[in-house]
């Protein structure tokens, strides 16, 4: 096992608001990484800063060995190896689902029409949707589209897969189909870092959950430590709201 | 960075482009045979105006021709109205006018004057049934004038003495009209003009008696063209000696030219009046539909570029995008027109074709109102897109390619085909720097024959069917688009 992600001291600030205050954290190869917290407390922003989609204001992080902070990285080459899945899905408008999958791997010259397609199907068809290849996002339910928007992050054939919040825009009986895929996605050795409210999840799959609040890690461990057993007054309150209602 | 800088690059060269096409035609005609180019009003009948063939005739234009031919030179006159004219010659974007222009002390510190030749004087005019019979009557009453004219000049000059406010007018037809019809009591013109107008249909009658006695001269600017000053004043010492300036005087001031001409005009209908200019309306439409479709063309690559320009992630790009915008759509058409058309040239010193000037001012005011669109159609589209698109290492040009701009495109749609039309009908502004286009064309006919309500409506028919054969097409597109 040797570290995907580390992340040392990273700050991040909108003009005097602070939202990250020195976060340092280290990912291993095949590790399943869960996020918890209460909104607000830089779950989000920390996890858009690792593929750069917010700039930090200080700090560093490493991925597979390269320096983000290194004028001479090519982003884009970068991102081609971290996949991100969003909240609210952003499967491209314009283009069929099956265009979705396919756009990356053809625009980057990874592979050419027809092999993306017979690509694209595989991985639609691993998430359930080999049916939809023509369908138009539009109609899609909320479920589906994020079934999709994970078949387009497969796509790229990613080292790691950033998961932002990916239930939390969904009705509560789409919310199993994706939890499945995820799970799926984990028990096959993908590195992930999740953020979510889905505790079920966290409990099950995690390998690390981690608790923020405040811009800060307060408390990180197994499952089993951070549920069962948490030292941080923080977490016990945040525990205590979500788990009885 | 890279590509802002590309688009900046891409921007520069379109404008270098566009200049450069202006100012390579004029050039060309340079090198060829001279060929003055001689400003002169729109309508100032009997001096200049359009006869029943639409080919400009007149005291001033005859005399002109006649002189051109005898000394062996050639003219191209221009029926850019009174003002632009003055401008124009200003400019230097024509060479000399001949327009009624009264010799005024004023008037020589910008243009030099050729010998005078014409004598006239300013008389006063009212509705046919007025009772207004002299200056004293017009206490608290509204006079109508013609801009930049010496009878306009005398009018405010007597103005606080017998205490009438005055209303300006472009042309002489609209300040006639705004008389007969009662919204103004009386209009001050010369002598000539107004006799000439009242028997050819104007309904108004001269009450005062020639005041002011005024000297008609050849104009040129201050200081150039002065071998066509001195060709003009040989020839009129040569042609008022041959009999030839008498012949022109009364061709156009004898009662018998006159009378046929009133008697042609009590008869006009509709369909006589379409079926008389409908060649020349024709002609306004094809030059209108010129300048739409180029225009059209040249304002949606400005405009695209532009708008682009203001959503790269580049402040120095966004910044030029701003005050692109900020610029061309705060300036009122019609002053841009005149700024590109006699402006321009007054600095560069060199001529800008009026068609040039006119496709320039389409360009920059109709583009800063497409890119403004355009950026806010790319701003419509949700930021969740680029970021999924980045995010899967597409690089910014091909995200915006790919994903952003068909979105955006779509949502732009109706503000494209609403800027179509509105180019359509900013053409008819281009009629202010002389362009026959319709609206000018509209306007040359009406000068000819006084058939303001007649003539106007077949203009206002034609800009109408042309606008709703484009919305049909673009809407046929835009369906096109959708499906």
């Amino acid at each position: 096992m040797s570290a995907k992600i580390q992340v040392n001291q990273l700050q991040k600030s909108y003009g005097t608001n602070e939202v990250l205050k020195g976060l340092d954290l280290t990912v291993q190869e095949n590790e399943v990484v869960v996020m918890i917290g209460p909104s607000g407390s830089g779950k989000s922003t920390f996890l858009r800063t690792l593929n750069k989609l917010e700039e930090p204001t200080a700090g560093q992080i490493i991925v597979d060995g390269h320096d983000l902070n290194d004028a001479k990285i090519n982003m884009n080459h970068v991102r081609e190896k971290i996949g991100m899945v969003f909240q609210h899905f952003n499967l491209f408008n314009n283009l069929t689902v099956g265009e979705n999958v396919m756009l990356s791997p053809v625009e980057l010259g990874k592979l050419n029409k027809q092999d993306a397609k017979v690509e694209a199907k595989d991985l639609l068809k691993r998430v359930g949707l080999e049916d939809k290849f023509d369908a138009n996002p539009k109609s899609l339910s909320g479920g589906q589209k994020q079934r999709v928007a994970i078949a387009r992050t497969l796509a790229m054939k990613p080292d790691m897969i950033l998961f932002d919040e990916p239930t939390s825009a969904l009705d509560p009986e789409m919310v199993g189909d994706v939890l499945a895929v995820m799970k799926d996605l984990a028990k096959d050795g993908m590195t992930m870092i999740v953020v979510t409210h889905e505790m079920g999840f966290a409990k099950e799959v995690a390998d690390r959950v981690i608790f923020m609040a405040d811009g800060y890690i307060m408390e990180e461990g197994t499952p089993n430590e951070i549920f069962s057993n948490p030292q941080n007054k923080r977490t016990k309150e945040f525990l205590n709201k979500v788990l009885n209602v | 960075m890279k590509r802002a800088r590309i688009g900046l690059l891409s921007i520069i060269c379109g404008v270098i482009f566009i200049m450069g096409l202006a100012f390579s035609k004029p050039v060309n005609v340079n090198a060829a045979e001279k060929v003055y180019e001689i400003g002169t009003d729109v309508t100032y009948p009997p001096f200049e105006f359009a006869n029943d063939q639409n080919k400009y005739v007149g005291i001033d234009i005859d005399i002109m021709k006649t002189i051109a031919k005898n000394e062996g030179f050639k003219v191209d006159i221009k029926p850019i109205g009174f003002n632009a004219a003055v401008q124009a010659l200003d400019a230097g974007q024509i060479d000399g006018m001949i327009a009624g222009t009264t010799i005024t002390n004023e008037r020589k510190q910008k243009m030099d004057f050729s010998d005078s030749y014409f004598k006239t004087g300013v008389v006063m005019a009212v509705a046919k049934n007025s009772s207004i019979k002299s200056y004293s009557d017009l206490k608290g009453k509204r006079v109508a004038i013609k801009t930049g004219t010496a009878a306009g000049d005398y009018a405010k000059s007597i103005q606080k003495k017998y205490g009438f406010t005055t209303v300006t007018f472009d042309d002489s037809n609209n300040m006639y009209d705004d008389v007969s019809t009662g919204n103004s009591v009386a209009c001050f013109e010369d002598q000539p003009v107004m006799q000439y107008a009242i028997k050819t249909g104007a309904k108004l009658k001269i009450v005062t008696k020639p005041a002011e006695g005024g000297y008609y001269g050849f104009a040129v600017k201050r200081g150039k063209n002065q071998e066509l000053l001195k060709k003009f004043n040989a020839g009129l010492k040569e042609i008022k000696a041959n009999g030839q300036y008498e012949k022109i005087v009364t061709k156009y001031l004898g009662a018998s030219a006159m009378a046929s001409e009133k008697k042609d005009k009590s008869q006009n209908t509709f369909v006589d009046l379409w079926n008389q200019n409908k060649d020349a309306l024709m002609g306004g439409l094809g030059q209108t539909i010129i300048l739409t479709v180029l225009s059209i063309i040249f304002a949606t690559i400005f405009g695209v570029l532009i708008g682009l320009l203001g959503v790269v992630p580049n402040k120095l790009a966004n910044g030029f995008s701003t005050t692109v915008i900020y610029v061309f759509r705060g300036l009122p058409l019609l002053v841009l027109a005149l700024f590109i058309y006699t402006g321009v040239p007054n600095l560069l010193g060199e001529k800008i074709p009026a068609f040039i000037a006119g496709i320039i001012t389409l360009t920059l005011n109709e583009g800063a109102y497409t890119a403004a669109f355009v950026k806010g159609g790319i701003e419509a589209v949700d930021d969740g897109q680029m970021e999924a698109a980045r995010s899967l290492g597409l690089p910014y040009g091909k995200a915006m390619r790919r994903v952003i701009l068909p979105q955006g495109l779509k949502i732009m749609v109706p503000s494209f085909i609403n800027q179509f039309i509105i180019t359509l009908k900013d053409t008819s502004i281009l009629s202010i720097i002389g362009i026959l286009e319709l609206t000018q064309t509209g306007k040359i006919i009406i000068a000819r024959n006084l058939e303001g309500f007649k003539i106007w409506t077949m203009v206002a028919l034609i800009y109408l069917i042309i606008i709703t054969l484009l919305t049909w097409l673009s809407k046929w597109v835009e369906r096109r688009m959708k499906s």
